[in-house]
């Protein structure tokens, strides 16, 4: 085993070390029950979560395609969409406030925000 | 370049395709733009074998085929990037990393693929929001770059028969 290994595995080491550490902050379920809806780095929504009524809406994108949110019992999901990948839809529910529900191809980002009036 | 060589690229083109698109029906990890990234035991297998000119044809032919295959062209930004970074990498780190240490290229490779793809996310939707997932794809990379550079180097050290040699 070369130097140059050795110091490969411990900056590889290293780093996997600070993902795991992050990844576990990340996880730390949100306080707040207001989440918002952006797209194209625009809020179009932004709900209460612990008032919303059990519902179901679609979101388009301009340029083609769309998102079909879902709140049931003051959880948020991505129920359906037409995008290829279907990401957004496996998140599944928005709980963490460090891990937003994110479409890429409709660059739609639903997550926790701060408490705000209005929509 | 010989009808030879350029038949053996071929293949293994194909090869990494055939286990592409194989791919996209099974990916089973809940965690956005997380992959197993199989194709890319053929793409370290190549970065050890051949030279970089024939490693980065048999990347990008892959790449540009398995998006329209996969019927995902949008993604061919972000699969391009990271394809980029991960090749740049694995071919700067193999002077250093000998035949034994494959897995760790791989998984440097994988790092550098994950670090691409947030960066293009980053600049396409122009907000920070996606890396918070990075974390996550430091992990999932690192556990399967793990994998696919060991099935690389098993492939290797088989020695499967090097026909052009002999002529």
């Amino acid at each position: 085993m070369t130097k140059g290994v050795k110091l490969l595995i411990g900056a590889v080491l290293l780093i996997f070390a600070a993902a795991v550490v992050l990844a576990v902050i990340g996880l730390k379920p949100s306080e707040s029950t207001w989440v918002e809806i952006v797209q194209n780095n625009k809020v179009i929504y932004k709900l209460d979560l612990s008032e919303e009524k059990d519902r179901t809406f679609r979101i388009d994108y301009p340029e083609g395609g769309w998102n079909e949110v879902q709140i049931k019992d003051g959880h948020i999901c991505i129920a359906d969409a037409d995008c290829p990948d279907h990401t957004c839809i496996k998140t599944g529910e928005l709980r963490s406030e460090n891990i937003p529900i994110v479409c890429l191809p409709h660059k739609l980002v639903i997550r926790f925000s701060e408490e705000g009036a209005g929509k | 370049m010989k009808a030879h060589k350029l038949a053996r690229l071929a293949l293994l083109t194909a090869l990494a395709l055939i286990i592409f698109i194989i791919e996209l029906r099974i990916d089973i990890i809940p965690i956005p733009g997380a992959k197993l990234g199989l194709a890319n035991i053929i793409t370290v297998y190549a970065v050890y074998k051949y030279s970089t000119k024939e490693t980065a044809m048999i990347v990008f032919a892959r790449v540009i085929l398995g998006a329209v295959f996969g019927g995902n062209i949008s993604a061919i930004m972000y699969s391009m990037t990271g394809a980029v970074f991960c090749l740049t990498g694995m071919l700067l780190v193999k002077r250093i990393v000998p035949l034994k240490f494959i897995w760790l290229s791989s998984i440097i490779g994988a790092i550098l693929h994950n670090t691409g793809q947030i960066i293009v996310a980053i600049i396409v939707m122009r907000s920070l929001a996606v890396i918070s997932v990075y974390p996550f794809l430091i992990i999932t990379g690192c556990i399967a770059g793990a994998f696919t550079g060991l099935c690389a180097q098993f492939l290797i050290s088989r020695k499967l028969p090097e026909k052009e040699n002999k002529t």
